[in-house]
Order: structure tokens, then C-alpha cells, then sequence
């Protein structure tokens, strides 16, 4: 089996992956607590960051768990805000952001700026890291 | 306010894909043992395909994944306030922490 192989990069892979994510939201925090006017320290940032990448994770396996027991291959939005039925309130902002991206989507359909992304499946992995 | 820093949905569903694929694998592992001990399977299963997710529903993953880290963050910019910091500290942070966490 070359499975040790494969988990190997998976995890590098996994690695770059989260440090990506971080970058991210370390700069969503920082751009939240400048419009409240304050400064956030850097611990704060990196918790953030982590905890944040960690929910991401843990987001992923429920999804996939709540689209396979609806007996889909693929994650949709319904999953998503079932993600989060036990905040009623969190469940409320998500389904009325749901919408509205329901809303955009004719529009950018129209438009059909980029629509191969979705239809390579022949590519199982969307990262390509060349320089490696 | 247009620039206002987002997830990008491609990272996340590198993330996601990620998972999966883990997932996946581990899933073909412990069915290659079964297979050892008992009887042979009928045939490779197709619940071994690893997932996707479509692009809405990626997108408003970003959005979840969003209010998360907004939310942490106006929470204990609330406590900072109270405590008349301008500066977010881990302390702002740990006040806040087993509430935000039961909320998602």
C-alpha cells in the first residue's frame, strides 16, 4: 500500500492548508475589531486562528455526515444551517444569508464568469503545490 | 466596507477536501480489514467516494466560519470595553471562550 505515502503529503498539505486559513482569519479579527476601534494582541490573533481553523474541521466532518445520511455526495446549504441547530439565532442569520446568496445566483449564472471550477472532478484535489 | 475581508470559498473547500479524503482513506482501511477477517465484501462500496460540497454551500461555510471569528471578536472587544482596555488580551478572550464555544 503506498497509503503512508499519500498521508504524508495529505498532511503537509494539511499544514499549508490551516496556515492559509489563519492568515485569513487573523485579518478578518483584525479588520472586526478595527470597525469597534481596537486593537487586538497577538495571542488573541493566533487562538483565533486556531480555534477557528479547528471549527472549520470539525465543520467539514459534520457536513459530510449530514449529506451522506440525506444520501447526497455533496455538501449544500440545507447542511450547512443544520450545522447549526442549536443556535436558533445562528441558524436564523445563516438561512437569511443563504438567501440572499440564492438571490445573487441567477445573476452570476448569467454571467458564467468561472464555471469549470466546479466540473473538473476529474482533479480530486484542488491544491497544486509546485514548489514542493 | 466592499473590501471587508472574507474566507475564500476554494480554501475552505481545500479544507474540506481535505478532511474527506482523510476520512476516506480511513474508511477503505477499516473495510480492507474487515475484508481480512470476514468474508469477502461484495465488491468496492461506493460509500467510499469521498464528499464534495456545491458552491453555495461553500459559501455560506465561509459566512459560518465568518461569524465565528467576528463574534469572538466583538464579544471580547464588549469585555475589554467594560474593563475600559482598548486592547484586546488573552484575558478578554478566556472571559469569553465557554460561551462562544456552546454557541457553535
Amino acid at each position: 500500500m503506498n497509503g503512508s505515502k499519500g498521508e504524508e503529503e495529505e498532511e503537509s498539505v494539511r499544514e499549508l492548508l490551516r496556515d492559509r486559513f489563519r492568515l485569513s482569519s487573523i485579518s478578518i479579527a483584525r479588520s472586526e475589531a478595527l470597525r469597534g476601534g481596537m486593537e487586538v494582541s497577538d495571542p488573541v490573533l493566533a487562538c483565533i486562528g486556531d480555534l477557528s481553523f479547528k471549527y472549520a474541521e470539525k465543520l467539514a466532518v459534520d457536513l459530510e455526515l449530514f449529506a451522506r445520511h440525506a444520501g447526497r455526495k455533496s455538501v449544500n446549504m440545507e447542511d450547512v444551517i443544520l450545522s447549526t441547530h442549536r443556535n436558533e439565532q445562528l441558524s436564523v442569520s445563516l438561512r437569511s444569508i443563504s438567501n440572499t446568496i440564492k438571490v445573487k445566483e441567477p445573476q452570476s449564472e448569467k454571467k458564467r464568469k468561472k464555471p469549470p471550477r466546479k466540473e473538473d472532478k476529474s482533479v480530486p484535489s484542488t491544491i497544486h503545490i509546485d514548489d514542493l | 466596507m466592499e473590501d471587508e475581508p472574507t474566507f475564500d470559498p476554494d480554501l475552505i473547500h481545500a479544507i474540506f477536501k481535505n478532511v474527506w479524503t482523510r476520512r476516506a482513506q480511513e474508511r477503505a482501511r477499516n473495510e480492507a480489514e474487515d475484508v481480512i477477517e470476514g468474508e469477502a465484501a461484495a465488491g468496492p462500496s461506493k460509500k467510499n467516494r469521498s464528499t464534495s460540497a456545491n458552491a453555495n454551500g461553500l459559501k455560506l461555510s465561509c459566512e459560518l466560519l465568518r461569524l465565528f471569528v467576528t463574534e469572538a471578536i466583538q464579544r471580547a472587544a464588549t469585555i475589554a470595553d467594560a474593563e475600559g482596555s482598548t486592547k484586546i488580551e488573552a484575558t478578554h478572550l478566556e472571559r469569553i471562550l465557554p460561551q462562544l464555544l456552546l454557541d457553535f
